[in-house]
């Protein structure tokens, strides 16, 4: 019994891990919030069941194209929306209200598409369970933690070990130093949202076959991401991992032994409480103090 | 001198001809039979004074809240639920509501003061969150949770105001008193304090303002207009659920407030108005209700950054301008 919260609980952790990725990327690379990132996981998880579920395509291709798909979107809505507020002069606080504009249209749009009833995303894998350590466990449980290990490794290795991700961390760190030293920073701002985005959208792919697929599937999840970006240091992207782990763990162990519905209420209790208390994070993520 | 008292004069000659005109437009309404205008023009009034709650701390104090819904939901949810074990007359247990509002939002904006925006913006949708989340699964369900909460209207000496048309001049009263307050409270020396903070909070500091208590007072009064509002909401449907407070609404305020213009004496009416008509127009599609806010928001931030009185103002003034070229 506790293996299996505790599995469930690491899947959710996951999903809010890799949502809190796309928050602590974006952090860094503009200085801004994004209140889309959980509404991509919708778009993202309602795309894959299209062309899953519907055209029939193989699943690992699904990915891929749903991938690229949200990458180009994550590029456009920072490219034709927010570099363009930035660039006028707006305030801040307009561009993250913008980014909530956006989030209501795609949420809207995505029910005007699919629905308001709840989908199923068809079964991936024809085992439908795996034996670890005696204990059984679906095998898209599975694949939710193991995908996201990967993403997780696979990022730090693009981010730290690769000329691309070593110019993306330079250009978030002094836009006017990287772009004196040759570097693209609009290019790298850009691909860091359209990064984030599909790293969101993957989420949605990943959670879709254990929840179901609905309207406001994302838009939870996003909201309660930022207790886990916040808990590990907002901009760590380590940290939003380990955020998202405890999230995961703290709700599902809540919804088990307490009351299910004292989880959210936990999430958001979790969120107020380190932004006054610990406002830095875990990992000690400098500045977020006026 | 002259030309001042003149345009003085003038200007309250305007504001008596609105007041006359809001003050016999029942009788209008009456006459041509549409009563469903009633309602929404009691909404208008509840709206107007909640947008405007949150024009002081967001568009004089430049402090960001998206959960202003929790205000609404504790003025309505505790004016009503007041009334029902205690009996205090409605009005009071608005007022008393809107108090505990009040130190609630100090209380909130005590530890918050010191994060930036884009935290604060993150808190404030914990505090909105946390606050309907107790609502809608309360201890002992004292707040009915899901199902709701039936309360009275709001008596006058034993006068029940329970219809909407009834309820109308209680709105206006409750709206000309409450902006009132704003305009007093922007012109004192807390208005010009809030106005430095919003500025530069370090300049104010500098010049001996204390910008966390400042900061405090301004959640603080924000806190009280909403609160009454939502009383006002809650004794004028006479109904309260959950459902009414979600962080949608908390984003509706804002809209709202963007829509009309910040910082301003009209912007909280004009966006009421224009979003709650534009509500009604657009009935028919409620299925695509969030859509049309998105672009709306959309809108005015890409292209209208002072709202709809920001957009007049400047229409206003190239007319001027044009006038006195013509001279």
């Amino acid at each position: 019994m506790i293996i299996q919260i505790l599995v469930s609980g690491l899947v959710l952790g996951c999903v809010y891990g890799l949502i809190a990725l796309g928050y602590s990327l974006i952090y860094k690379a503009s200085g801004m919030l994004n209140f889309t990132q959980g509404d991509i996981l919708t778009l993202g998880a309602f795309l894959g069941y299209t062309f899953y579920g519907v055209f029939h395509i193989p699943f690992i291709l699904t990915v891929i194209i749903v991938f690229i798909i949200m990458l180009g979107f994550g590029m456009v809505l920072e490219k034709g929306i927010i570099s363009k507020l930035v660039a006028k002069g707006t305030l801040p606080i307009y561009t993250v209200l913008a980014t909530i504009a956006v989030s209501y249209i795609i949420q809207n749009g995505s029910m005007l598409v699919w629905g308001t009833q709840s989908i199923n995303f068809p079964r991936i894998f024809h085992v439908t369970n795996i034996k670890i350590l005696g204990v059984n466990i679906q095998t898209e449980a599975f694949v939710c933690i193991l995908v996201s290990m990967i993403c997780m490794v696979s990022l730090h290795i693009f981010m730290k070990h690769t000329r691309f991700g070593t110019s993306m961390r330079a250009a978030a760190m002094d836009p006017l130093a990287a772009r004196s030293l040759g570097i693209n920073v609009s290019l790298a701002t850009g691909l860091t949202w359209g990064i984030s985005a599909a790293v969101a959208a993957l989420a949605g792919m990943l959670i879709g076959p254990l929840y179901g697929v609905y309207t406001t599937l994302g838009a939870t999840i996003g909201r309660k991401g930022f207790a886990s970006a916040v808990m590990g240091g907002y901009g760590n992207m380590y940290g939003a991992m380990l955020g998202g782990a405890i999230l995961g763990l703290v709700e599902t162990f809540t919804s088990a032994y307490i009351s299910s519905s004292y989880k959210d209420l936990v999430a958001y209790i979790l969120l107020i409480t380190f932004l006054f208390i610990k406002p830095t994070g875990i990992f000690n993520e400098r500045a977020i103090q006026d | 001198m002259n030309l001042r008292l003149k345009n003085a004069i003038s200007n309250r000659k305007k504001d008596l001809i609105i007041l006359l005109v809001l003050l016999l437009m029942p009788v209008f309404l009456n006459v041509i039979h549409f009563e469903y205008a009633f309602t929404i023009v009691s909404f208008i009034f509840i709206y107007i004074i909640a947008v405007s709650g949150l024009d002081i701390v967001f568009g004089y104090s430049g402090q960001i809240s998206l959960g202003h819904a929790a205000f609404f939901a504790i003025g309505a949810y505790g004016s009503a639920i007041l009334h029902k074990y205690t009996h205090i007359p409605v009005i009071l247990t608005m007022i008393i509501a809107a108090f505990l509002a009040a130190v609630i939002g100090a209380g909130l904006a005590y530890p918050a003061s010191k994060l930036v925006f884009h935290f604060l913006s993150l808190a404030t949708i914990a505090f909105g969150e946390i606050v309907y989340q107790l609502v809608a699964q309360s201890p002992y369900e004292i707040t009915g949770n899901f199902t709701g909460f039936f309360t009275d209207s709001v008596s006058i000496f034993g006068y029940k105001l329970n219809t909407y048309s009834k309820f109308y001049y209680f709105g206006l009263f409750s709206v000309l008193v409450f902006l009132l307050m704003k305009n007093n409270l922007i012109k004192s020396k807390v208005g010009r304090a809030f106005i430095a903070i919003r500025e530069n909070s370090h300049a104010a500091d500098g010049m001996g303002i204390n910008v966390r208590n400042y900061k405090i007072l301004a959640f603080a009064i924000s806190a009280f207009f909403t609160a009454f509002a939502g009383g006002m909401y809650a004794h004028c449907v006479k109904f309260i659920s959950p459902d009414t407070f979600m962080y949608k609404q908390s984003v509706m305020f804002l809209t709202m407030l963007l829509f009309g213009g910040t910082a301003s004496r009209f912007g909280p009416i004009f966006g009421a108005v224009s979003v709650l008509i534009l509500n009604e127009a657009l009935r028919a599609t409620e299925k695509y209700q969030l859509l049309i806010y998105g672009v709306l928001l959309l809108i005015v931030i890409v292209v209208l950054p002072g709202g709809l009185y920001g957009a007049y103002q400047d229409v206003a003034v190239k007319f001027k301008k044009k006038g006195v070229n013509k001279c």
